[in-house]
């Protein structure tokens, strides 16, 4: 469990640290990879108009 | 609202970050002051509150001013206090009070009553400073350090609730590794939107029927699977928001701390308290429950000062009986798991002890979520389809 948190916050930006095991010779290619996917996923489900829901603020 | 926009992005948060970086030292808490000042003019005249919301801009300046009078000991970091209490009781709080204590259709209602951008965040950043300057936990700073505090607009709306000895370092020397905070803060505004794009706002798909005439139709395992679907939705919701928050700050080369830090995964519902939201529940433990006592006083006073603070949460958390409620029910919570845990206290649990905690703690917690998402005569309906028929 703590190997998956410790990837999930590496690659949603959490933490600075890698995880043990990344593979730190091609971070360039894999980031460019993980930022297309998510762009992608963003262009794929924006516009719900939905505001965020936790407070009136 | 405003993080998912792209008028958030392209006109405030790269144009402000980009000038941040390249003016001088000097100058970076003016343009923190510009961009912010412009953020919530902007936003408050096309998302809430209008001309008059704009208008509340106009709290921040009197409030920036109205600090320079603050000092250990003095009485008027006790009328800082009072006057944010009154700021935030006036709006928000209001029309509640007086349908609450003279009747719905009292004539004291505010009929045009808005809510100022940001009301519930900035005012307990007011409390905090001045609380914190008349105990001497805080050095003053300068008019433009405390102004660029509590105008920065990536945590102004909805936190993380910042504290100024905390801003202050980071803002006189902020981080010089343009390549790793572009990197970094890019991953998490990213990660953040999918998030909320992709997963929060589908499940609205579910959560949308948690309303009387669909929870009357509803089979219970319809129900159940609803209200799973708005824990999960909530939690992306939230946390999303602070992801956006706190990358949008390390594109300035500022550091924001953490809000979120997986509260789904603890045990028991102090520690899930901990994890939630934690500048809120670290801001309520400082000003409310320590103030009331805290945890240094005969055990009857710490679960009554447990639960007033947890009532405050509620209310804070929105005007309305049902937050009050979900307030006392976590308030029963932490008592409850308070006084459980004097008397088993056990430092290595079987993994099977555990998960059944976990459990434990998602079911109080989903349970809770019933009393946050609907109003009292719904979450009564909702329960006697769920438990009874």
């Amino acid at each position: 469990m703590t190997t998956i948190i410790q990837w999930c916050e590496y690659l949603g930006g959490v933490t600075d640290t890698p995880p043990r095991g990344f593979p730190m010779h091609i971070t360039w290619l894999l980031f460019g990879f993980w930022w297309t996917l998510l762009t992608a996923l963003i262009a794929m489900f924006c516009g719900q108009s939905s505001k965020f829901i936790y407070i009136d603020f | 609202m405003i993080f998912n926009t792209f008028s958030y992005f392209m006109l405030f948060l790269f144009p402000a970050a980009v000038v941040f970086r390249l003016v001088p030292q000097t100058w970076k808490a003016w343009v923190i002051i510009t961009s912010g000042a412009a953020f919530y003019v902007f936003f408050s005249i096309t998302a809430v509150g209008g001309f008059l919301g704009a208008v509340c801009l106009g709290l921040f300046l009197w409030e920036a001013v109205f600090s320079r009078l603050y000092h250990p000991a003095s009485r008027w970091c006790w009328i800082g206090v009072i006057q944010a209490l009154i700021i935030l009781v006036v709006f928000k709080y209001w029309n509640f009070f007086c349908a609450l204590v003279v009747s719905p259709d009292s004539p004291w209602r505010w009929t045009d009553a808005f809510l100022p951008l940001g009301i519930s965040f900035f005012t307990f950043e007011f409390i905090h400073y001045a609380v914190d300057r008349r105990a001497g936990k805080t050095e003053a700073g300068t008019f433009s350090e405390y102004l660029a505090f509590i105008l920065f607009f990536p945590t102004m709306v909805a936190g993380p609730i910042k504290r100024f000895q905390d801003f202050l370092p980071t803002l006189r020397s902020p981080s010089t590794k343009w390549a790793a905070d572009f990197e970094r803060g890019t991953t998490r505004i990213l990660c953040g939107l999918v998030k909320k794009f992709a997963i929060a706002d589908v499940l609205t798909a579910f959560t949308m029927h948690l309303n009387s005439t669909d929870i009357s139709a509803a089979q219970r395992w319809l129900l159940l699977l609803w209200l799973l679907a708005y824990a999960l939705q909530i939690y992306l919701d939230f946390s999303s928001y602070s992801d956006i928050a706190i990358g949008s700050a390390r594109l300035f080369g500022l550091s924001v701390k953490e809000n979120f830090d997986w509260p789904y995964l603890c045990t028991n519902i102090t520690e899930f308290w901990r994890h939630w939201h934690i500048s809120l529940t670290k801001w309520l433990t400082d000003y409310i429950f320590i103030p009331l006592g805290g945890s240094r006083v005969s055990q009857p006073r710490v679960y009554a000062n447990l639960l007033m603070t947890m009532f405050i949460s509620g209310l804070w958390h929105g005007a309305g009986l049902n937050f009050i409620v979900w307030g006392l029910w976590h308030g029963s919570g932490l008592v409850i798991h308070r006084a459980w845990s004097r008397s088993h206290l056990n430092p290595s649990p079987s993994q099977a002890k555990k998960f059944a905690s976990w459990l434990l703690t998602m079911t109080f917690v989903c349970i809770g979520w019933a009393f946050f998402v609907m109003d009292l005569p719904t979450v009564m309906l909702f329960f006697r389809r769920l438990f009874i028929q």
